[in-house]
């Protein structure tokens, strides 16, 4: 009996992870199946293989949808963010965790209060700001914005990295006749790779799919990013769902991609955060 | 260790470092935060000239129906959201800390919807919606439960639920793999010796692992607390605009209406600046949390 009761326990078990897994694959297969039908098959045949693979709507949608343009302006929004935040980051973080200067408490304090401010709350004046500066419809004025908001959290995230490193490293390269400059460059830099990628997964994807501030930022198609002109597409082509769908997939699969080929480095990346808390 | 002889470049070098991001994060969020306050108090439709009018955004926003809707909304959706979020996480979390085939996979998998963004995620949703065509309603009537098909998002008495559940489903491997780490980090030894003393399992779930989960509930709460006060715009926005008749009207959507199509920007602020004030204990809590362990031993 008491054998019996488990078993149908661990199917149950079994069956409860078939479930949850099906509901978080299925609906992006349904996704890329659905790209693939006619509009006939997309009505009528709703749970199905596309009869005929129409691989012609991805050529329609990166053309209609100017997909190829919302990449390189994601691509380059996102590198440049990177670019500002991860030097910028690093430096403060350093010294935060290893030097000793007056008021570097009340500095920590400063900086970790921006995580108190949501960044939706920050979403209209940033826009009264940035139009007073000329920097709304421009990459520069995005990137600039995203860094100051990720410096918060992209301190936190350095300094407790710096703190693991062990002391003797610097002061072995110092007595050797390192400069402190040097050895936060030559030493400690090289050391915090995992660190910094942690940086670049979690903030990198923040700023790769957000939406809010770039659709109150950008006025122009041509500095669309990839998550604000599906949102202009969807509403520009709100019958011929083939065409979204396939637009969907095409600003999807990549990061899907990369993803799997990096899960550990995603997971570990976007969880750093959360278990370092 | 204070030294008394460092020279000044050796003393100016911390500032230096420190300067780049002090002056990014002055310039770009503390600004347009205090600026944001100082709007507040002004009649402005963000280009013409600003009238000075005291307390009056504030008291008409006080005023407004929808922005108590909206705010009702704001809250029902991070609690909901919040909730279903630590529960589904703790619970899948439970049943992957056995090693079995697949696992890897099913992690994977779980985690993947993270990585998509929200205006991906919310067009696929609406269309899961779809009262026609939509994998719902023909999931339902498929199996026989004609009678729970609905208009998922144009219900008014539903909407709300149906977006939370999209926010839902986009982070619960997410809490999964936090909670995964947690549950795995307790010794075996207290389920054994409690299973020896006769608890049962829900006994033993209530009197162990709750408990030996402590600080990593409070961290996933606080998370997906914070995390539902921000998201909630995209989702909202991309799935239905707030409606039906703002039933699904966050605080977020009716701030960037009242800017954007209104040219309200003062009430639009001031909205901002109570909403701030509203969600500040969590984001105290939390830079609390972040900061509790912190030895400044240097």
């Amino acid at each position: 009996m008491k054998t019996l009761y488990k078993i149908l326990m661990k199917i149950l078990g079994y069956f409860l992870l078939a479930c949850a897994l099906v509901v978080s694959i299925y609906p992006v297969l349904w996704m890329i199946l659905g790209s693939l039908k006619d509009t006939n098959a997309f009505y009528n045949n709703i749970w199905g293989l596309p009869g005929v693979f129409h691989w012609g709507n991805y050529v329609y949608s990166w053309n209609k949808a100017a997909i190829g343009q919302k990449y390189i302006n994601t691509v380059m929004i996102t590198a440049g963010f990177l670019a500002l935040l991860l030097p910028t980051v690093s430096a403060a973080a350093y010294a935060i965790a290893r030097l000793n200067f007056k008021g570097k408490k009340k500095i920590y304090m400063f900086f970790l209060s921006g995580i108190m401010v949501p960044s939706g709350i920050l979403a209209i004046p940033s826009f009264i700001v940035a139009n007073q500066l000329h920097l709304t419809n421009t990459r520069i004025g995005m990137m600039l914005f995203y860094t100051a908001q990720a410096t918060a959290f992209g301190i936190f995230l350095m300094r407790s990295f710096f703190i693991s490193l062990p002391k003797s490293l610097e002061e072995a390269a110092m007595i050797d006749g390192c400069s402190r400059f040097g050895s936060f460059l030559r030493i400690i830099l090289p050391l915090s790779v995992p660190g910094i990628m942690t940086q670049v997964v979690y903030s990198g994807l923040v700023v790769w799919n957000e939406y809010m501030i770039a659709s109150l930022f950008v006025r122009s198609t041509e500095l669309q990013t990839l998550a604000l002109g599906l949102k202009v597409f969807i509403g520009q082509y709100s019958t011929d769902y083939p065409s979204l769908f396939a637009a969907m997939v095409l600003v999807t699969i990549p990061m899907l991609i990369l993803y799997i080929c990096a899960q550990k480095t995603f997971i570990a990346g976007m969880t750093a955060g959360a278990v370092k808390g | 260790m204070n030294k008394k002889y460092g020279t000044i470049r050796e003393n100016a070098f911390p500032y230096l470092m420190l300067a780049p991001s002090f002056i990014l994060f002055s310039c770009f969020v503390l600004v347009p935060f205090l600026i944001g306050i100082y709007v507040s108090f002004f009649n402005w439709n963000g280009l013409g000239a600003m009238r000075f009018i005291n307390i009056k955004n504030y008291l008409f926003t006080f005023r407004d129906a929808v922005f108590w809707t909206a705010l009702k909304n704001t809250f029902v959706y991070a609690l909901v959201v919040t909730a279903a979020k630590n529960i589904i996480g703790l619970f899948l979390a439970m049943l992957v800390a056995r090693k079995f085939v697949g696992r890897t996979l099913f992690r994977v998998s779980m985690f993947m919807p993270v990585t998509f963004s929200y205006v991906v995620i919310g067009v696929l949703w609406s269309w899961i919606y779809n009262p026609d065509f939509g994998l719902l309603n023909n999931f339902l009537s498929a199996i026989g439960g004609q009678s729970l098909i609905h208009g998922w998002l144009s219900d008014s008495s539903i909407a709300l639920f149906s977006v939370t559940a999209v926010d839902i489903w986009k982070w619960s491997g997410f809490h999964m793999i936090l909670y995964l780490a947690g549950v795995q980090g307790i010794p075996k030894d207290f389920y054994e010796a409690a299973s020896i003393d006769g608890a049962n399992k829900i006994q033993q779930f209530f009197k162990i692992t709750v408990p030996q989960l402590n600080a990593v509930i409070v961290i996933n709460i606080l998370l997906s607390l914070t995390g539902a006060f921000t998201s909630n715009y995209d989702i909202v926005n991309v799935m239905t605009g707030g409606g039906p008749y703002h039933s699904t009207e966050v605080a977020l959507t009716y701030i960037v209406t009242q800017g954007f199509k209104l040219n309200a920007f003062g009430k639009a602020c001031a909205m901002s600046m109570i909403l701030f004030v509203l969600v500040l204990l969590f984001g105290i809590l939390q830079v609390k949390k972040m900061s509790h362990d912190e030895n400044y031993e240097n």
